[in-house]
Order: structure tokens, then sequence, then C-alpha cells
């Protein structure tokens, strides 16, 4: 018989920290993995593989350097892994990423994440940084240019916060904010995620679908979350009313740039922010006011990232300042909550009347934009026109025309890259269009379904080509895969008439 | 509030099913009975009798130095034998008086009955500490001793909660003495000079209320007073915060309210009726640990050893002992050691191997800390062995209730991190 001591107590609850980090890691599976399925039915399997390598890249990179790691301090790998987590960090990391990063972007950022984020200050419990963020940080710092450039074309669409920055951030006009909206399938698509963006960030629904579920199993802390979108919400109606816009805005600046992702993942993350209640409340509403400040103040878009590190500086010092007997120090905590909120309102409100000198939204004149009608006569772009071959057939007169698309003009990943070839048949005696179509179609896969498409190419049939009005709608996007076939269709015309 | 500092408290698990409703079984000690000789942590008493002396159920043994003068009483009849020291549940080794049982359990009156309804307030408390009542949540604290002086006192609270897991002995001693309890807590009204008392049930003891509701028709003064199943319900602070919302510094009696465990009470009516001290206990023996979990009756003073031989054996080869619950009982290396007149349960655990994590500073254990402390803050504060924060953390609040272990998701055991604080705090004011 054996009588084994333990300090008391000898029961513990059945939650345990790898439980916790179970479920996070499938929380956040469910996210990426809707994402990789919005690509795949979307833009195809190429892009779809794509995520599912990238997310198999981080994984993969911070599994290995911590195994390393491990084998370099002469511990047991496999133990050492069992206690770290490191594909929390990776997952979390990329799912900030864009789907066009290509996979030695996501390599170096895993490595710095783990390495630089995590483990230089100990491992697991000690870090001062989010690790994700510290890889997200260094991604953006070290790749801005070049990871913003797409690995194809379609998704070089810039993100909701991205086309918000040239805005100014304030949107006034109702025509505008209609059109702001409708590029990305209105708020409801905003929410969705019926956008390209970061492999994890866009569907903010699901994300809070998934937190509500992390939040009932006492996975993350409800108030966290609670505190910093209420604070979001406030700050964005204090810029709404300042600047006379609508209910829309609040809800907008909830359901962008990655604002969920962060609240859900990122500032419930224990290890970076404070072990008090009211210090983690004053830290939420602390990255919420940085969020906003640097939203609408700051030279880049993206904020929320940038915020949650320098609040996870703070971390110690909320910390200090809480120490004590919080039940009796109930007075000093709601001074100190109240006063950090009131700061955030008014810090917010005289921002926003120093940005009102910002000129209305004018749209743009230079480019067609999405959902314009495009006259033939207006086509600008510079491109390459063949005339391949032209055959009368009784009224009919076919043209094959070979017309520089994207593939030619933009696209620098193309090794071979290769004009559009497109068939025109006009008729001479009605002096119409009788039908466009692709013969050879070189600009990306995924354009292909955009252009080479009924409800585009159908446009042109019965138009009569000596219609100085004529047109079409290019709101299918891709501008250079669309004026290739408008210029074409022009060429054919000019041959038809030169008859 | 508990927005602001977290719930304070916690449902268990309290596997209380395991001896809620089986038969008690009356366990006889094998031929010895071990009487532990201290009054408290310090305090040692003076015996009063000789090796070789006769003595019966109800001789006095020993009396504790003032101000624990509380009498100790034979449990058993039989002879006197020499004093040996043994571990005592409180982790020390102690002296204990042996005394061989002649197993015929003869008894002799220790002291006059006496009818509540005559008696005044002086001589009720004057039988408290003659009757050697201790209090029985698992303390030891010398019952007397809260109403020596009472004042201002508005409410007595009976404690009926029992919020450790796996005891029943409470609940069991209750039914089995559901009259006594009515009497004792009446005679604790009286003594207490409160206007009325509460006993504090947790709720989902439906049948046991039932039957005290029907008892205490006639008694408008006495309440029930249904309290939620929840971990540390039974500690007088959060008892007292659920009851009337208001919180004090150091005792109930502060903000009015006395508070005595429920089995307190009922000894309290027996030795008032029948002359009779504290000399069998309803202890809860459970957990994985033994074969077959019973509450037992037994005279205190048996060994654990014996008792758990005669309830089936361990049903492992490594366990736990515990005095007490799991929550708040120590762990005791060895099963030689005895049932106090204030002990309610032995938990026999399976040994469980516990790899802890580095600490994630979650901070759940702040958030459900029944005391309101930053327990993780006061590791980290011993760690570094800042006296100065630990004692701004108010690390000497803490009641060891085990929580902030128990609820740590990484298996840290938190608790004795406090502890540490606690007696580096200690240790500085000396």
């Amino acid at each position: 018989m054996k009588f084994t001591y333990h300090v008391s107590p000898n029961i513990r609850q059945p939650l345990s920290t790898q439980r916790i980090m179970l479920e996070l890691t499938l929380g956040i599976l469910v996210v990426l993995g809707y994402n990789v399925g919005y690509y795949y039915f979307n833009f195809g399997l190429d892009y779809a593989l794509h995520g599912a390598a990238m997310i198999a890249t981080a994984v993969v990179t911070s599994i290995v350097v911590e195994v390393a790691w491990a084998l370099f301090y002469k511990k047991n790998p496999l133990a050492y892994l069992k206690t770290s987590f490191p594909w929390v960090t990776a997952l979390l990391y990329v799912g900030m990423m864009g789907i066009n990063k290509p996979l030695y972007v996501i390599f170096l950022g895993s490595l710095v994440a783990i390495v630089f984020g995590k483990l230089v200050f100990g491992g697991f419990g000690q870090n001062v940084f989010n690790p994700a963020g510290v890889g997200r940080a260094f991604s953006v710092l070290t790749f801005g240019g070049f990871i913003t450039k797409s690995v194809s074309d379609v998704v070089t669409g810039a993100t909701p916060n991205a086309v918000m920055e040239k805005l100014g951030w304030v949107i006034t006009d109702p025509a505008a904010v209609s059109k702001y909206l409708t590029q990305f399938n209105g708020l409801s698509g905003l929410w969705t995620g019926n956008y390209v963006g970061a492999l994890g960030e866009t569907n903010t629904l699901l994300i809070l679908a998934v937190g509500v579920y992390l939040m009932l199993r006492k996975i993350i802390d409800w108030r966290v979350v609670m505190a910093f979108l209420v604070s979001l919400f406030g700050f964005a109606t204090v810029i709404m009313l300042a600047e006379g816009m609508d209910w829309w805005y609040p809800f907008f600046f909830l359901s962008t740039g990655g604002v969920m992702f962060g609240a859900i993942f990122m500032i419930t993350d224990p290890v970076t922010t404070p072990t008090s209640i009211p210090g983690r409340i004053i830290f939420a509403i602390g990255v919420a006011l940085l969020t906003t400040l640097i939203r609408v103040k700051g030279n880049l878009p993206e904020g929320m990232i940038r915020s949650i590190l320098f609040m996870n500086m703070m971390t110690p010092l909320i910390d200090r300042i809480m120490d004590g007997w919080p039940l009796k120090s109930f007075r000093k905590h709601l001074v100190a909550i109240s006063s950090v909120a009131l700061v955030g309102l008014l810090g917010v409100a005289l921002t926003t009347t120093a940005i009102a000198y910002i000129p209305p939204y004018v749209a743009p004149e230079e480019k067609p934009t999405l959902g314009d009608l495009i006259k033939f006569t207006e086509v600008t772009q510079a491109g390459q026109i063949s005339i391949v071959s032209s055959t009368q057939d009784g009224d009919v007169l076919t043209v094959i025309v070979k017309s520089d698309g994207y593939a030619v003009l933009e696209d620098e990943h193309s090794e071979d890259p290769q004009p559009n070839e497109i068939e025109i048949k006009l008729n001479t005696a009605t002096q119409t269009i009788v039908s466009v179509k692709f013969t050879d179609f070189n600009d990306s896969r995924i354009k292909k379904n955009f252009i080479d498409h009924p409800d585009f190419l159908g446009q042109f049939e019965g138009v009569s080509y000596v219609d100085p009005e004529a047109s079409v709608d290019v709101s299918v996007g891709a501008t250079y895969s669309t004026e290739s076939v408008i210029r074409a269709v022009v060429a054919a015309i000019d041959a038809a008439l030169a008859q | 509030m508990s927005l602001w500092i977290g719930p304070m408290r916690v449902h268990l698990n309290g596997h209380k099913e395991l001896t809620s409703h089986n038969e008690i079984v009356t366990v006889k000690p094998k031929g010895e009975v071990f009487i532990p000789l201290n009054v408290s942590m310090n305090h040692r008493a003076e015996v009063l009798v000789k090796e070789g002396d006769t003595v019966v159920v109800g001789t006095k043994l020993g009396i504790g130095p003032e101000p624990f003068a509380i009498p100790i009483y034979s449990p058993v009849s039989g002879v006197v034998g020499k004093v040996i020291q043994m571990m005592h549940p409180w982790l020390k080794p102690t002296d204990h008086l042996v005394i061989k049982d002649d197993g015929k359990y003869t008894f002799a009156r220790s002291f006059d009955p006496i009818d509540i309804e005559t008696a005044d307030r002086e001589t009720l408390v004057a039988m408290m500490k003659e009757a050697g009542l201790m209090g029985c949540g698992g303390a030891g604290f010398p019952t007397f001793m809260k109403y020596k002086n009472p004042q201002g006192i508005e409410t007595l609270i009976i404690n009926a909660v029992e919020c450790e897991p796996y005891i029943t002995a409470d609940y069991r001693t209750m039914k089995e003495f559901l009259d006594d309890l009515v009497y004792g807590t009446r005679a604790m009204l009286k003594a207490s000079t409160a206007k009325n008392a509460i006993i504090a049930i947790k709720k989902n003891k439906h049948e046991l209320c039932t039957k005290l509701q029907a008892l205490l028709v006639n008694t408008p003064e006495i309440k029930i007073f249904m309290t939620p199943d929840v971990y540390p319900m039974g500690w007088e602070r959060t008892l007292v915060y659920e009851y009337s919302k208001k919180r004090y510094d150091r005792l109930p009696s502060e903000v009015g309210f006395i508070v005595n465990n429920a089995t307190t009470a009922v000894s309290f009516a027996q030795a008032l009726r029948q002359g009779k001290p504290i000399g069998e206990k309803i202890v809860t023996i459970s957990g994985d640990g033994v074969k077959h979990p019973v509450n037992v009756r037994v005279p205190f003073g048996t060994k654990v050893s014996e008792i758990i031989e005669a309830i089936g054996g361990y049903s492992a080869e490594d366990v736990h002992i515990i005095a007490g619950g799991p929550m708040m009982g120590k762990t005791i290396t060895t099963d030689q050691f005895v049932i106090t007149s204030y002990a309610n349960a032995i938990t026999v655990l399976k040994a469980q191997k516990i790899d802890p994590l580095p600490c994630m500073r979650c901070g759940r254990c702040n958030d459900t800390c029944p005391a309101c402390l930053l327990p993780v803050r006061i590791n980290n504060a011993e760690e570094a062995k800042d006296l100065n924060l630990i004692e701004k953390l108010r690390a000497d609040q803490c009641i060891e209730c085990g929580l902030c272990s128990y609820i740590c998701p990484s298996k840290i055991d938190v608790t004795e991190g406090v502890r540490r604080a606690k007696r580096a705090l200690q240790l500085r004011k000396k």
C-alpha cells in the first residue's frame, strides 16, 4: 500500500490547457476551412490548393522550428510540442495573410512568429507579444509592397479597408456609399465575407459564430470580446455622428479588416493580455481605440494587429496598476475603465473633427470603375491588335483578331504571355454585331469564368456598330481582359467599315 | 459585480450520490482508541487520568489550557493506557492517549441535561464549553468562543451546506437526528441573542427540506435558506454574502451573524438532552480509492486503517488519503491516524500524477477566487519573493479553499503558491 502525498486540493476541473488549445485549433480550422472552400467554389481548385498549401506551410514550419529548438536545448521534442502548441500560432498567422501570398512569405512569417514572437522569450506562456501578430507585422514590413501583388489578377481587387483608406474613411454621399458597398456585395457581403481578402478574416459572421461557441465553452473570455466590440462600435458611432453619416458605418467598421478575427482569436490570447478582468477590459478598449485611430488617421489601412501589439506592450503596466484586492478596488477599477473609455470617445471625436477637411468622394475618372458602361470609343488601354483572318460569307463578315490582354500587358508571373484570340461575326447588311466569342483565351484561368461568359459576350449581340453611343457593361471587373475584347471588336468594325 | 470580479464560486461535481443513500455502517475499534490531546494547532490538553484507570463513555480525560479550556471525554469504556505520538490530521505528529476498549460502551452522564426553555443564555454557553463542542465543519474551532460575548447579532446561520465534494456526513447526521437539529438550533439561537435563525441547505436536498419544513411549523424564528449548489458555498463569507449581500473584514459577527455547522447543533442538542458529549461520529469514507464508499458510525479516536479495512479496503495500490474533503483536506502519508471529534470525512482518491504546464496567465484563478484575490499575481510575487507586493495583494485573506488549483487548466498548484506567500507574510510579521 502506498500513500502518496500531494498538496491540496486533490481534484481538478476537467478543462485543461491541452483541451483549450484543441478547441481553439478546431475553431480556427473551421474558419480557414470555410475560406478554402469559398475560394474553391468561386475561383477554382488552384486557389483552394494554394490556400491549403499556405496553411500546411505555416503549420509544418512552426512545428519543425520548435522541434529544432527543443533538440538544440536537449529536450524531448514530442513532449515539448505537447506543451507548446506551435500550430495555434501558425494557424492564426496564416489566417491573417491574403490568399495571394507566395509560400516562402508564409514560411518566413511563421518562422519569425515562432522564433522571435515566442521562443526567444522562453516559450509558451512567456512571450510579451502575440506571436502571430509578430509574424504578420514582420510580413507586412518586409514584403509589404510585394505581397500586395497577386498570384493571379482577379484578386488584385483591393480589400474593403484599402479602398476605404483611399476614400479617407468618411463617405457621406449616399450614391458613393452605395457604390462603395456594392463593390463588396453590400453590407451583408462584408459580414459574410463575400469578397477576397485574408485567408481567415473575411467571414465576420462565421468567426463570430465560432467565437460564441468558444465563449460558451469558456475557452475565451466573453467580457474581452464584448468590451472590444462595444467600444469599437461606440467609436465608429462617434465618427458617424460627427460626420453625419448613416448607421451603415459602425456596422461596416465591425465587419472589415480582421476586426472580428482579432476580437475572437487575438485579444483573447491569455498569455499576452492582462490577468484580471478589469485589466482585460481596459486592454480591449485600448485595442479598439488604437484600431480606430490608426484606421482614420494612420497612413495604412489596417490597424488591428498594430493596436494589439502595442497593447501587448502595455499588459505588464495594466497588470501592475490592477494589483491589489479587487474586492476593495471596485471604485478604482470603475474609474480606470471609464476614464479609458472616455478618453477614447473624446479622442475619436476630436480626431474626427480634425479630419473633416478631407474632400468629399469623387468618382475617379481615368478608369472605368466597376458597374460602369463603357462606350466602344472610350477604350483607352494600349495593346497590340492584329487581324488574323477576315472572311465574308453572304452578309456575315467573320473577323479573327489577336488582342493583348492581361497576360501580355500586366501579368508579371506569366512566363510566356500570349494575346487573346477573338472571333467576331458582323452583319454588314444591317451593320450590327452578330456574335463575339473567344477562340483562344490566354489571360488567367479564373478570369475566363468571368470574361468568356454569355453574360458578358452576349451583350455585343445585335449592337449597331455605327452607333457612336454603343456600349457594354464591364462590371465583371478584370479591366485588361474586357478591354482586349472591346478593342478586338472595334478593330473588326474598322475592318468592316473599310470594306 | 460578478461581471467585474468573476463569479467567486464554481459548481463542482459533488460525487455525493456515492454515500448519500446507502446504509450507515457501524464500525467498532479493534481493541484500542487513540484520543488526540491537542485542542488547537498550538495548545495541548492536560491529562486528568492515569495509566491503568478505568473509564466509561463520558469520563473526562483531559482539559485544554485557557483560552481553549475545552474538556475531552472518553468515547469508549475501558482502561487508560500510555500516551503515544501519532500523526494528526492537521499534519502534525501529536500526543494521543491510548484507551483499551472493553467493547461494552458503559455510559455515565458527564453533566446534567438542561432544559432550554428554562435555562438562561450563560448556562447554555457554559454547556457548550462543558460539552467540549468544537466546530464540526472541519476546522475544529471551539464553539463557545463565538457565543462568549455576542454583540449586535441579528441572525444565527446553521450551516448545512456541506459544499466539499464527496462528503455527506452532515446530511446523514441531520437526516438521522432532524429533531436534535431543530432543538440544537433553538438552543444556539437563545445563546446567540440573535432574533432569528436560518438553516442553510443546498437547494437540491428536497427531501430533507420538506421534512425539516414540517418540523419548523411552530418555530417561525427558524427558517430554511436554500443555497445554490456551488463551492465554497459553505464558507462563512460566501454564505453570509449569499444571504445578506454583506461583506465583513474578519468575523461574521461584525455584520451581525454567527455561523455554526449543523452537526455541531446536533451535538449540542444531544449534550443538552442526554447529558452526553460527542462520542460517536458519522463520518463519510468516500472517493474512488475505496471499494465501497459509505458513511460510518464510529467512536472518535478510531484508527482510519481499521475503518477502511472494515468497509472493504482500498481499491488501488497507490492512493491519496485525505483527512476531510478533496478541496481543503490535507493529504496524509499514512492511514495510521484517527478520526477526531470534529472530523467529518476521509476521502481516498486513486493517486494521479499531474504534469503541470507553464502558466499561460489566463486569469481563471483570479475570476473564481472566492476571496476575490489575484492568485496568479500572488504566485508571481511569491516567485520573485516580493513581500511588499504579496502584502498589497492581500495573500493573508486566502482561506486555502483550493479553487485556484482546481480551476487552473495548466494544473499548476496555485493554492500552494499562495499558501507559501501567506506563510512568508506571517513569518515577516513575527
